[in-house]
């Protein structure tokens, strides 16, 4: 089953959409789709043309393209089990929150939370994501679980905090604090960052760039060789016990 | 406000002695009456079981503590959100809900009155704001005196009286309504890294023990007539083998007073732990028991513990960064000035843990155990054994062994060898439930002569009805109809008004604070004693004229007056 769905356009677009039905799942069993547009709750075909093809016979069959002025679209494909959804555009807050399979693909950019709590599945970012990309929620203890994200542009600060599982691959830069507080899984991050990997207890992380504002309390245990290129090996960190392992190209400590 | 009369109440009213009758009960200004008139609103209850409204003798949900609880767990807030319905605010949270979440759910439950355990006099502002935001229950607060420095240097002195005086002017300054104990000493000490181990030990600064300030705080109680007794949350809460300290503290207790308890022993399934260690940590939830029924003069509450979620919460400092080196979460701690102390931690209690099974089986044991009701109340020490939405669950534990037997099977399979739960027998009767969920606590708080606790005319109209037919359902077999009938009221009213109808708010409400004004003679009076006035213009950080609550903090409120015997002519 294909699903497009086309946004109009909305007499004010900063108005935010809690769309958290719009997932394969929910197309699949066939409920009605309701949204909330600011305080407003209506069905989505009350802003947008739904046009259905094709029949269906499991959620994983089911395909949704999003196409218009998706910016403000928040928590899309929250809780999917499979299918796939692409975007055309740009895409709200906490798209794939506590998603466990299947796969989002954004062909613009992303807001915060990208994957926030993922269990499974996969995500694919052609351009940048916004803060905390993979990361747990206020309060948490544990962030992104399983699956897989991969963020072609750079993301905003503190990328992956919490950490438990999965793997997280950004090909830009980040902002402060990716990694904090990492409890497992691998994080690889091909530009430059700061402040990485602070308070992580175990998992692995992998810095291409330059990693500034090294965390003091890191122990060096040398060097290996990855993909032809040298990597200083850290383990920690120390301060909170943890067994982490660190790889970064270049780094400096604050001065 | 107006006329109602309910129709057709199973009712059980322990305190009036009514054990399931068939009753009408007519309400008029917010208190029960002998007649209404033909105009009255009719309630059918279809001889639901029909209790007096209930009555928690200590829990926390009000004041600094329970709002740092709040602020530092935005992961509990996530747990249960209920949106705008009617007369119901926006509620969010589970173990540590905003004050509306908190009322609602309690008013659900079918209870109408509620004791703050803890509140700082210091922070009494912040608790009686929260008080006017919880609008279903009347609200009670317990002022802790275990560090008061003006209240330690009276005893050191040997002057009861003046240490009376003291308790005397802060509780009805503070607005509160009973003197609490907490570690009394342990948490003083803790402001300089200490603690205490046990009853005799000497703290640091005063040269007194816990003994002595139990003793004292338990005298100068009964010289101000206050409605309840100290209440005491023991030394070494948590501790393995901490079960002597609590029967050393139960020893040193007088019986002072004919109509209620002289001391109200609280959570104390937390303080009846055996063993030396975590290796072989144990019940001793039979010492305690027996030590209980042989003692009339206490009353305790389970402290009772259920598996899950929940935010443990206490004055009592260094018990908490114990729980810190257990767990390594986040957590808190917090220096009240001169009186007092406080700390938080989030905790999970899990049934493959075989702690968490001993200490799930001790409150149990505890209720069990000893014989009479009214001495053995139920509570959770809501959050810190877990969030007062468990007492359904908790009553039907209580009322079947199937139940237990059930419930027993799925814990830490070592559980057996630690605990004598498997073998007690008992199960508990409605008639029971009912004296340990509100006419226990009317009458160990000391205010059935407000008109808490009983459902006869001159009574405040608090009522619960419940949807259980107590002759249809056998309890020890049919358990699970049990926590249904207990987790939904049908109706609960509230001072003659009808506020929740099957698990929804119906009302706005507009609850009541109850504070103490103990009569001094003016040799006793605070206000104009030039050393107490030293004190605190010298150690507290704001001035002695801005330390009262003003009554404009608490809305509506009663004043329970007492007549005291500080009068010098005794001497």
């Amino acid at each position: 089953m294909k699903v497009t769905i086309t946004l109009w356009d909305r007499d004010n677009p900063l108005i935010p959409v809690e769309a958290e039905m719009i997932t394969p799942d929910a197309f699949f069993s066939g409920e009605e789709i309701i949204i909330a547009v600011g305080n407003r709750h209506m069905r989505l075909d009350g802003i947008a043309d739904i046009h259905i093809e094709g029949e269906a016979s499991s959620a994983a069959e089911v395909a949704i393209e999003i196409r218009g002025d998706s910016a403000r679209f928040k928590r899309v494909g929250e809780m999917m089990t499979a299918g796939s959804i692409t975007i055309e555009g740009d895409i709200g807050m906490h798209c794939g929150n506590f998603m466990s399979g299947g796969s989002i693909e954004i062909l613009g950019s992303a807001d915060g939370w990208l994957g926030r709590e993922m269990k499974g599945g996969e995500i694919i970012c052609h351009g940048d994501a916004g803060d905390y990309c993979g990361a747990g929620y206020r309060g948490g203890r544990k962030g992104m679980r399983g699956g897989s994200i991969e963020v072609v542009g750079s993301v905003g600060d503190f990328a992956c905090e919490h950490i438990a599982g999965g793997e997280v691959i950004i090909r830009g830069n980040t902002g402060d604090y990716p990694c904090a507080e990492m409890k497992g899984g691998t994080v690889i991050i091909l530009g430059d960052c700061s402040r990485v990997c602070a308070n992580m207890s175990a998992g692995t992380c992998y810095v291409y760039g330059y990693a500034d504002e090294m965390i003091p309390t890191f122990e060096r245990i040398g060097c290996v060789d990855r993909d032809g290129l040298q990597l200083h090996h850290f383990r920690g960190d120390v301060a909170n016990r943890g067994h982490g392992d660190l790889y970064v190209a270049r780094y400096g400590y604050l001065s | 406000m107006g006329e109602i009369l309910l129709k057709n109440a199973w009712v059980i009213d322990p305190i009036s002695g009514i054990n399931g009758e068939m009753m009408d009960i007519a309400m008029d200004g917010g208190r029960i009456v002998e007649y209404v008139s033909d105009k009255a609103d009719v309630i059918d209850a279809e001889g639901f079981l029909t209790l007096p409204g209930g009555i928690d003798s200590h829990t926390h949900t009000s004041g600094t503590k329970v709002n740092f609880g709040r602020y530092m767990s935005p992961e509990d807030m996530r747990a249960g959100r209920t949106p705008k319905k009617g007369a119901m605010h926006v509620t969010s949270g589970y173990s540590v809900p905003t004050t509306y979440g908190n009322s609602y759910k309690y008013s659900a439950l079918g209870y109408t009155s509620l004791v703050e355990g803890a509140m700082a006099p210091l922070e009494a502002r912040h608790t009686h704001e929260e008080f006017a935001f919880t609008p279903l229950q009347d609200s009670f607060a317990n002022v802790l005196f275990d560090g008061n420095w003006g209240m330690l240097g009276a005893i050191e002195e040997g002057d009861i009286k003046r240490a009376a005086a003291i308790i005397a002017w802060t509780i009805s300054a503070v607005k509160g309504f009973a003197v609490k104990l907490t570690n009394p000493g342990g948490t003083e000490a803790w402001g300089f890294g200490k603690n205490v181990s046990c009853i005799n030990q000497t703290m640091p600064r005063f040269d007194i023990t816990p003994t002595e300030i139990i003793r004292s705080a338990i005298e100068a109680n009964e010289l101000l007539h206050l409605p309840h007794s100290v209440h005491l949350h023991c030394n070494n809460l948590g501790t393995p083998g901490n079960y002597t300290c609590t029967l050393g503290t139960f020893d040193i207790v007088p019986d002072l007073n004919d109509t209620r308890q002289t001391l109200y022993a609280t959570h104390v399934q937390f303080h009846s732990y055996g063993g030396s260690g975590w290796s072989d940590f144990c019940s001793k939830s039979e010492p305690i028991a027996q030590k209980v029924n042989m003692r009339p003069q206490i009353v305790i509450d389970m402290g009772q513990v259920m598996f899950g979620r929940t935010t443990t919460m206490t004055a009592d400092g260094p018990m908490e960064f114990n729980l810190y080196r257990l767990h390594h979460d986040k957590w808190s701690n917090h220096d009240v000035e001169l009186e007092t102390g406080s700390g938080i931690i989030p905790v999970n209690y899990r049934k493959k843990n075989l702690v968490n099974s001993i200490m799930w089986a001790i409150g149990l044991e505890l209720a069990l155990l000893v014989e009479n009701p009214w001495q053995c109340l139920l509570a959770t020490d809501n959050p810190n054994g877990a969030p007062f939405v468990k007492y359904p669950e908790v009553i039907a534990l209580l009322m079947s062994k199937k139940y237990r037997d059930a419930e027993f099977a799925t814990v830490h399979q070592d559980t057996g060898k630690r605990v004598p739960l498997p073998a007690i027998d008992r199960e508990l009767t409605w008639h029971d439930i009912a004296v340990m969920t509100r006419a226990g606590q009317a009458r160990a708080l000391g205010i059935t002569g407000v008109g808490k606790g009983y459902l006869l005319p001159g009574a405040e109209a608090d009522i619960a009805v419940y949807p259980i037919r107590v002759d249809d359902i056998d309890p020890a077999q049919q358990y699970e109809e049990v926590i249904k009938g207990f987790s939904q009221t049908e109706y609960t009213i509230k001072r003659g008004r009808v506020v929740s109808r099957r698990g929804d708010a119906l009302v706005h409400g507009e609850n009541t604070t109850f504070w103490v004004k103990p009569n001094v003679p003016s040799e006793y009076d605070m206000t104009h004693d030039e050393r107490f006035k030293e004190h605190f213009e010298r150690y507290y950080s704001i001035r002695m004229s801005n330390y009262p609550v003003q009554e404009e903090y608490l809305h509506r409120n009663y004043c329970i007056r007492t007549e005291t015997d500080l009068s010098t002519t005794h001497d």
